[in-house]
């Protein structure tokens, strides 16, 4: 059985004038321990998938399957404890909440699954160490560079001992150093963990590292590339 | 860490923060100052009355409540009284004669109430003598002596020592005149009562009257504490079933309708300041929900629950009112407190107020229960003004949400 099976998915919003297409009948599956890029031109519905196999938005037609259970339809309640035992989430930017320090950031999130306090604490301190953050545990935010604070985002979205991790375009606010060095990182992770990545972006340096590729146009499916 | 967070979230726009805070201290600390003067002043208008001439009880006879006439007299006074020396709660109590008649001068004259009293027992009962501007109280020495009020004595064109004719009827309707010698001018705080009251030796109208005893129309009864009221009104009461027993509230119901209307309107005054903070709450949190649109979407997709997002907003506004509250009620206490040792002095309104029976130093006080309502109330509006801007937060889609910065 596939970590993540979408089958006929098909995204258009009707708040706009003229209904926008934003994903034409895509159907892919994602194994465990995948490192995957999905790429393609700006609008192409890359972000639109990814918060479809999120949880975070529904699709106009077609389901998705996470471990076999169909979360299409669930109601909204039920989707955001799904989210938070199953999905790790990466954003482009301002991942963190910030009137939190890094390890309170990354504690925050056992904390709503109900971790106990010491356990979370040495969770999130190894986690942090993972990421190449030992020193930085109580820094807030903004005494964070760009790539630290993404490096932090990838521990708390570590932290919830997740099925997957969803990171939608990670590095497009960061220098190509800090590009790389995150991606060692997330690389460091999928080995370590066996943890699923599952990444879009423009970047050609970035689509290089993935094991996987996936492309987009115009909302449609256009390769698979291992 | 959810309180940790909406305390870090509260403090991270310190200078909005310090005016919501502000804006609420000052509006509770003003809000239990005013209700505070208000209660000082009915407070005063209360214990003046009970000062000047009601006492905490009075006892008449249920005739002369529903028509003031002579002839409705308490017909055996003694019982009371003999009753009232062995109550340990009174202090003193004076049995009086109230006749309704004219004061005259060579001018003029207007109806007052002549008030026949044992001087001695008056004395013990009320603080009147304490409020004499000029002369004595009613003495033993001489006949037929008046005290009257220095309002009445201008109005009559007439001063200490001069001669004044009461007029008044006897039981059998005759009108008798009495021509009595000023000696001693009082000034209450109220008006009213200087105008209307005259106080004369109970044995010299007794006389007039043709009785052999004092015709009581009225005991007024002053107690060592105020807290024994309702025990000693009730003992009497049952003692005497033919007579009516009554306390301050029941005989001038317009000092106790103030007494209640005052605190009502110190509620209606703290719910209008309540009402204006509310707009500037409800804009302020709404300002702070606005700007963190991008951030409580990733709180959301990151698996906070709606109710957890809810709560943590208006656990963020329940601090700043709980803050705010603290300080107001520190501040609205202080106040207070400073100025019911060292009073207010308002005799620069003296006049006005004097119309109405308060003092002129007024004592602004608040009773424990208000405080603590009037601060619930602003507390339970700051987070009544926070649901608006909660609701707009958890209705926040995280997809759209973590897309805006
Ligand atoms: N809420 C929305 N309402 C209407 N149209 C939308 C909405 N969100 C996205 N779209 C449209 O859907 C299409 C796909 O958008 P999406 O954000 O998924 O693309 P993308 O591949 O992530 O692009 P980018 O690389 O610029 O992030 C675009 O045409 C976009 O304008
Ligand atoms: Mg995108």
């Amino acid at each position: 059985m596939a970590l993540i099976d979408v089958r006929h998915i098909t995204k258009t919003y009707n708040s706009t004038a003229v209904p926008v297409h934003a994903l034409r009948d895509v159907n892919v599956h994602f194994e465990k321990k995948e490192f995957t890029a999905i790429v393609g031109p700006s609008g192409s519905g890359k972000t639109t998938l990814l918060n479809i196999l999120g949880g975070l938005d529904a699709p106009t037609s077609g389901e998705v399957l996470i471990g076999g259970q169909n979360i299409t339809g669930m109601k909204e309640s039920a989707l955001v404890e799904f989210r938070l035992r199953h999905i790790g989430f990466v954003f482009q930017a301002y991942n963190l909440i910030p009137v939190l320090t890094a390890i309170e950031n990354v504690e925050f999130i056992m904390l709503l699954q109900g971790v106990g306090k010491k356990e979370r604490h040495e969770r999130a301190r190894a986690l942090l160490a993972d990421v190449g953050l030992a020193d930085r545990l109580d820094s807030r935010p903004s005494q964070l560079s760009g790539g630290q604070q993404q490096r932090v985002a990838v521990a708390r979205a570590l932290a919830s001992r997740p099925r997957f991790v969803l990171a939608d375009e990670p590095t497009a606010n960061l220098d190509s150093e800090s590009t790389t060095s995150l991606l060692d990182m997330m690389e460091e992770m999928n080995a370590k963990y066996e943890m699923t990545f599952i990444f879009s972006t423009h970047d050609a340096r970035v689509i290089e590292r993935a094991h996987r590729v996936i492309t987009l146009e115009d909302g449609r499916f256009q390769e698979d590339k291992q | 860490m959810l309180f940790l967070l909406a305390w870090r979230n509260v403090w991270r726009n310190v200078k909005r923060s310090t005016i919501i805070i502000v804006s609420i201290a000052l509006g509770l600390a003003g809000g239990l100052f005013a209700g505070a003067v208000m209660m000082g002043m009915g407070e005063s208008m209360i214990n003046s009355a009970i000062d000047r001439n009601l006492g905490h009880l009075q006892i008449h006879s249920p005739a002369y409540r529903r028509d003031a006439l002579v002839s409705n007299y308490i017909r055996s006074p003694q019982k009371v009284l003999s009753l009232l020396d062995t109550l340990g709660s009174v202090k003193a109590y004076s049995a009086r004669t109230l006749l309704e008649g004219m004061a005259s001068s060579a001018n003029s004259s207007y109806g007052v109430t002549i008030t026949g009293v044992d001087p001695e027992r008056e004395r013990e009962t009320t603080a009147l003598v304490s409020m004499l501007v000029a002369g004595n109280f009613l003495a033993d020495k001489y006949r037929t002596q008046a005290v009257i009020g220095k309002k009445l004595a201008e109005r009559l064109g007439l001063k200490l020592k001069s001669k004044i004719i009461l007029t008044f009827q006897d039981r059998s309707g005759e009108i008798v005149y009495m021509a009595a010698r000023i000696v001693g001018l009082f000034k209450t705080e109220s008006t009213a009562f200087d105008e209307m009251t005259v106080f004369v030796r109970q044995k010299d109208v007794t006389r007039l009257l043709g009785a052999r005893k004092p015709l009581i129309h009225e005991i007024a009864i002053r107690l060592k504490n105020s807290s024994t009221l309702p025990a000693t009104k009730a003992r009497l009461a049952s003692g005497f079933s033919d007579l009516k027993v009554e306390e301050w509230r029941e005989i001038a119901p317009e000092l106790a309708f103030m007494s209640t209307s005052v605190e009502s309107f110190t509620y209606l005054f703290v719910a209008i300041i309540i009402f204006a903070l509310i707009f500037g709450i409800t804009n302020t949190m709404l300002m702070a929900v606005m700007e963190r649109i991008h951030e409580l979407g990733i709180l959301m997709a990151v698996g906070m629950k709606r109710g957890r997002v809810f709560i943590m907003i208006l656990m963020e506004t329940l601090l700043l009112s709980f803050v705010g509250g603290m300080l107001g009620m520190l501040i609205g206490g202080a106040a207070i407190a400073w100025f019911n040792h060292f009073g207010i002095d308002l005799s620069a309104f003296a006049q006005g107020l004097e119309g109405f029976g308060s003092g002129t130093i007024l004592y602004p006080y608040l009773p424990g229960v208000m405080y603590a309502a009037l601060t619930v109330m602003i507390v339970v509006a700051a987070n009544i003004s926070a649901l608006m801007p909660a609701w707009k937060a958890v209705r926040l889609k995280p997809a759209q949400a973590v897309r805006v910065y």
